[in-house]
């Protein structure tokens, strides 16, 4: 079993005061946070759906462990905002599943969002489908799906692995405008070869709050840049303390080292 | 009573946990969407508690599962059982998959249109693949059943599943043609640098500057592209990864704590 060093005991519940105390402070006050253009794109692309008259696929991802994960959740939680624009132009969104514990989670979450537009009857369970939790089944099959539906837009949000490289590329044969994001640092050189916009790094992470503007989510965003500022300094001030007093022969940089460590 | 049980004792347990449940959903399903969503909420945060608090306490030497030397604190017992836990969501979420796969192609093959046959070649693959895998797992299982279950399972899937995965190296080199063609000033160096981190791979590459002598081994372009990789590449890859886990913890605290909002969240 894994257990917090001293550093991580210290540092994570003040970063999470931050971040709670930012998200607080959010819901009284308006916060700023800069354009994502690969976010921003997302309405482009449900424009060029509607326009050809053809369904959008979006995706979200194989997960890291599988199941219910923060990654997956904030990818449905995209997936949900394009929905919910595409349900006000009547485009088709064909939504496959990887994980089956996922499935009955988007089921709701596609059927909500439909709601929310008041279009509920737009919703068709048969484009929320579960298609297998196996790896390159799951890529060849949404890969057939892009295919056939000729698909007009790709979203490909969550964690992925090797399958990435396929089903973007079956987009681009297929003329869609694609848009990914994904936390899998192994995967962005791919998407950013074959997609047409890519969300990176932490943007992932901020994507809800900026398409939603939601106060709470706006607060995190601004949180999290407030703690990365704070690494930031610990780098500097670190990278100080370690090069300094192994020039002097001290052991103060070691202590400071085990500090994270140990 | 989290140690396994065997016997009648057995049977008692699987009959009460079903009843349990069974009551369970029927009382969720009476309650309002207010209370089950401050249920969720309670739940989520006691289940976040539990691993925030095994995580974070201080811990001592102690016996975990078969590990005598291992380090943990009270509630390290607890968490074998509880990631029990995950597998039997997972069986029953199975179960859901299924169900959609069956309903979704079952109408699908009676609409009898051209992609009907993709439908039927679906049941034909998914109960002969069931029939044949459980059959060759019997005691008794015949050798033709234990060859049929080698034939699909190792012959037909793990093959189909390296096909795919070798498609991969045309999707990469289209998609880095596509990314490699010079169009602006990024593009270029992108470019320059993706020739120097190959050849740097290489042994025909590394042979193209052997001959630059051992106090310019900083030319070598081995040592360049390790400095690319080392020097440049890493720290960015690591960058990435704090902003990634420090959003990470945002979301998950705004999900434990119940800040979160939409789907499940709002009232």
């Amino acid at each position: 079993m894994e257990h917090a060093t001293t550093g991580a005991r210290i540092l994570i519940p003040l970063w999470s005061v931050i971040i709670v105390a930012v998200i607080l402070f959010a819901r009284k006050k308006d916060l700023f946070i800069r354009r994502i253009q690969g976010l921003s794109a997302i309405d482009e692309a449900v424009g060029r759906a509607t326009e050809t008259g053809r369904p959008m696929i979006c995706t979200t991802g194989l997960g890291i462990d599988g199941g219910v994960e923060i990654v997956t959740l904030q990818a449905l939680s995209i997936v949900s905002y394009i929905i919910r624009t595409s349900a006000r132009f009547a485009t088709r969104a064909i939504v496959p599943v990887f994980d089956p514990q996922m499935l009955a989670i988007t089921e709701e979450a596609v059927r909500e969002s439909y709601a929310q537009e008041g279009r509920p009857e737009q919703y068709n369970s048969d484009d929320v489908r579960f298609l297998t939790n196996r790896q390159f089944a799951y890529a060849a099959s949404v890969a057939g799906i892009i295919a056939r539906e000729k698909a007009a837009a790709t979203f490909l949000f969550g964690y992925y692995y090797a399958e990435a490289l396929i089903m973007a590329e079956n987009g681009h044969q297929v003329g869609a405008i694609q848009i990914a994001g994904t936390p899998a640092t192994t995967q962005i050189p791919f998407f950013i070869a074959a997609c047409d916009y890519v969300i990176i790094g932490d943007e992932y992470y901020a994507a809800s709050a900026y398409l939603s503007r939601e106060p709470t989510q706006l607060g995190s965003i601004v949180g999290q840049d407030i703690v990365k500022g704070f690494i930031l300094i610990l780098a500097l001030v670190g990278s100080a303390i370690v090069s300094v007093s192994a020039f002097a022969g001290s052991a103060t940089g070691t202590l400071f080292t085990q500090f994270f460590t140990k | 009573m989290l140690e396994p049980v065997k016997g009648g004792l057995w049977y008692a347990y699987v009959l009460g946990s079903l009843i349990l449940v069974a009551a369970l959903l029927a009382v969720l399903s009476l309650l309002p969407r207010r209370a089950k969503r401050y249920i969720v909420m309670t739940v989520t945060l006691l289940g976040g508690l539990f691993y925030a608090l095994e995580f974070f306490l201080p811990t001592h030497p102690m016996m975990v599962g078969d590990d005598p030397n291992a380090d943990g604190n009270f509630l390290t017992p607890f968490i074998v059982p509880m990631a029990n836990v995950l597998p039997a969501i997972s069986a029953c979420a199975v179960g859901l998959g299924v169900i959609n796969l069956f309903q979704l192609h079952g109408k699908r093959a009676l609409k009898r249109n051209a992609d009907s046959i993709n439908s039927i070649a679906f049941f034909v693959s998914c109960i002969g693949m069931a029939a044949v895998w459980i059959a060759s797992k019997q005691p008794q299982a015949s050798p033709l059943s234990k060859a049929l279950g080698k034939i699909l399972f190792e012959g037909a899937l793990q093959n189909l599943d390296a096909t795919m995965f070798s498609i991969i190296a045309f999707y990469i080199t289209s998609a880095a043609y596509r990314a490699f063609r010079v169009r602006s000033m990024e593009a270029t160096l992108l470019l320059a640098t993706a020739i120097i981190v190959m050849l740097g791979q290489i042994t025909i590459g590394q042979l193209l500057t052997a001959w630059i002598p051992p106090r310019y081994d900083f030319l070598h372009v081995e040592v360049i592209r390790n400095w690319i990789l080392t020097k440049i590449n890493a720290p960015a890859t690591r960058a990435i990864a704090i902003g990634l886990g420090i959003g990470s913890l945002a979301v998950g605290l705004r999900i434990w704590l119940g800040l979160e909002r939409g789907s499940y969240f709002d009232e």
